[in-house]
């Protein structure tokens, strides 16, 4: 493979490690004299801190043995799918999340977004309609929207309600369940209800703290124009939110191994139990919300509510979702919004697929 | 994570994305329609990291403390994880191992009746999935005494001794939501490894109880096989999905 060749001009990378480390002003000031007597040396150095990684890859891949038990293959085939997969979402999310750092600016939104939360949350819901991706993509679009000062609730709101009520995902429900249209419509209501009284749950609760700032810490560079700041904010969004994607990743693969499907088969006759069990199933294999319909229908031995369970708690809570929410909100957030959110996913579902299915 | 390192990862990931494409591996990953959401994300990555290089190219001489400004968090730099698993690794597509752990699919009864078979051309080549789908609902056994041709892979499996079963996946978006469809091939003297892709010439055996109403907890649509040929040209190489 031809990817070990770096295009960027050799001196252009830098170890970081000196860099980084802005603490205090005049320490930064002595980092920066003293990197002129050993600069050379460093930069000599730089590519290889990306470079090597990827030598030693092609080097290993030669040592077949090691690496080729079926299992590893699999998992790794795994691994590679769910971060290959959510890449295009991913980048749909944060070029509108750097568009919306660019152009929606706090007046914009106060004198768009509605003053009272009563109203501000459906509204965000609804506005769910119209983002079409899944769940990775939401997560740094709802960090930005929170930064140019939308109210947290209806933020959250949305962060919920887009990867569950879109067009994408709905039509491949549809297509999933043939001839079964209230299935769709279930998972339509159930999600929508669900990301509303989370919204409506944290207005109420109005604790700001609990949320970090995405820009915390970061200086706002206003001064190379539009374009500038617009790939900025999308490159630096990218590798945040990118990076817990394939924590999550990782995780996802690796149970997708571990729960071996005995334990699937073993609670097929309980309703209890299986509503339960795909609630864990959703939140433990990470798949994405355009393509957990497709699962779900193909687990017929199952009853209709406790997959819609499984179609509802999928797009709000999963494990590669709580990585992100904790790189973007920061971890107490996470910590408090995961089981809440699962909670009153699996209420709303459940409720509705009595009252529909 | 500075201008520098992202540019770089950007860089790399976007080329990778694009061997990939181009080479059709792609397809081992994730269904083949994801195919152009995947050229426009990776079409954007190689844009934004050429420009992000060429900005702090130009940072560097103007300002040589400006790379501290942009970070973005370390956290970022795994994302080149699954690149380097790509390249030490170099995984395929899904198979018998894959098969072991996923509950094969059943088809759901659906309003649309079967079209007419053509026998006209010569032995008609169908989907594993319309295959299983006509021997479990298709009251008018557009399946029954007719050959047609199968073509999957080899999983063996001890409730199938003399012979295996003919698997393709059914993979939605990605490889991880892959459900095997499988058809018991019965009839077969060869012994053939996991993982091999054949063409098979299968007659529907005919079942005492229809399909659709057994309940045991693991069967299979059986057939009887006609003739077998090792795939030499799987459709695991380019532009052609190794699923269904």
């Amino acid at each position: 493979m031809s990817v070990v060749s770096i295009q960027i001009p050799h001196d252009e990378i830098l170890a970081d490690a000196g860099h980084q480390t802005c603490g205090l002003e005049h320490d930064h000031d002595h980092d920066h004299q003293h990197d002129h007597g050993d600069g050379k040396k460093k930069r000599a150095y730089g590519p290889l801190v990306l470079v090597a990684p990827f030598l030693i890859a092609v080097l290993i891949r030669n040592q077949y043995d090691a690496l080729g038990s079926a299992d590893f293959r699999l998992w790794s085939t795994l691994f590679v799918s769910v971060s290959i997969q959510a890449l295009p979402f991913l980048v749909l999310g944060v070029v509108v999340s750097g568009l919306i750092a660019v152009f929606v600016s706090p007046e914009l939104v106060e004198k768009f977004v509605p003053k009272s939360n009563k109203l501000a949350v459906p509204s965000a819901g609804l506005a769910g309609l119209a983002l079409p991706g899944c769940e990775c993509g939401s997560v740094p679009i709802a960090g930005r929207l929170v930064d140019a000062g939308t109210p947290p609730a209806a933020a959250l709101t949305f962060l919920l309600a887009a990867p569950a009520i879109n067009p994408v995902v709905m039509v491949s429900t549809a297509v999933a369940f043939q001839g079964q249209g209230t299935m769709v419509l279930a998972r339509f209501i159930a999600s929508l209800a669900c990301a509303m009284l989370v919204g409506t749950w944290w207005a109420r609760r109005n604790d700001e703290s609990l949320i970090k700032s995405m820009t915390a810490g970061e200086e706002h560079a206003h001064d190379g124009g539009r374009l500038r700041s617009f790939v900025d904010v999308a490159s630096k969004d990218l590798f945040h939110a990118g990076g817990y994607l394939v924590v999550g990743s990782l995780a996802a693969a690796t149970l997708q191994l571990v729960v071996p499907r005995s334990v699937i088969n073993a609670v097929s006759g309980s309703e209890w139990q299986s509503v339960l069990i795909f609630a864990a199933l959703a939140v433990l294999l990470s798949i994405c919300s355009e393509a957990d319909a497709f699962v779900a229908a193909g687990l017929p031995q199952f009853s209709m509510s406790s997959r819609l369970v499984f179609l509802v708690v999928g797009p709000v809570i999963d494990l590669k979702l709580v990585a992100m929410h904790a790189g973007v909100f920061g971890r107490r957030f996470a910590l408090v919004f995961a089981p809440i959110v699962l909670g009153v996913a699996v209420l709303c579902a459940v409720v509705v697929g009595q009252v529909l299915l | 994570m500075n201008r520098v390192g992202r540019a770089a990862v950007m860089l790399t990931l976007g080329f990778t994305m694009a061997r990939l494409l181009w080479t059709g591996a792609f397809g081992w990953f994730i269904q083949q329609r994801m195919q152009i959401p995947l050229l426009i994300a990776t079409v954007v990555l190689l844009i934004m990291g050429v420009y992000e290089a060429v900005q702090a190219t130009e940072e560097e001489t103007k300002d040589p403390e400006s790379r501290t400004r942009s970070t973005a968090p370390k956290v970022g730099w795994l994302m080149i994880l699954p690149l380097l698993v790509i390249v030490s690794v170099q995984p395929v597509g899904l198979g018998a191992a894959a098969a072991d752990r996923v509950e094969n699919f059943t088809p759901v009864e659906t309003e649309s009746r079967f079209d007419e078979l053509d026998f006209s051309q010569g032995v008609p080549e169908l989907r594993v999935l319309d295959f299983v789908d006509r021997a479990i609902w298709d009251d008018d056994g557009s399946l029954n005494g007719q050959t047609v041709r199968l073509e999957g892979l080899v999983v063996n499996d001890p409730d199938v001794p003399d012979g295996f079963l003919l698997t393709r996946f059914l993979v939605s978006c990605c490889a991880a939501d892959g459900v095997p469809i499988q058809v018991a091939i019965q009839g077969v003297s060869e012994n053939l490894v996991n993982d091999t892709w054949v063409v098979a010439d299968v007659v529907l055996i005919e079942p005492d109880v229809p399909y659709r109403e057994n309940d045991a907890d693991r069967w299979f649509v059986n057939a009887e096989l006609q003739s077998l040929t090792i795939d030499l040209t799987p459709p695991t190489d380019a532009y052609e999905s190794p699923y269904e």
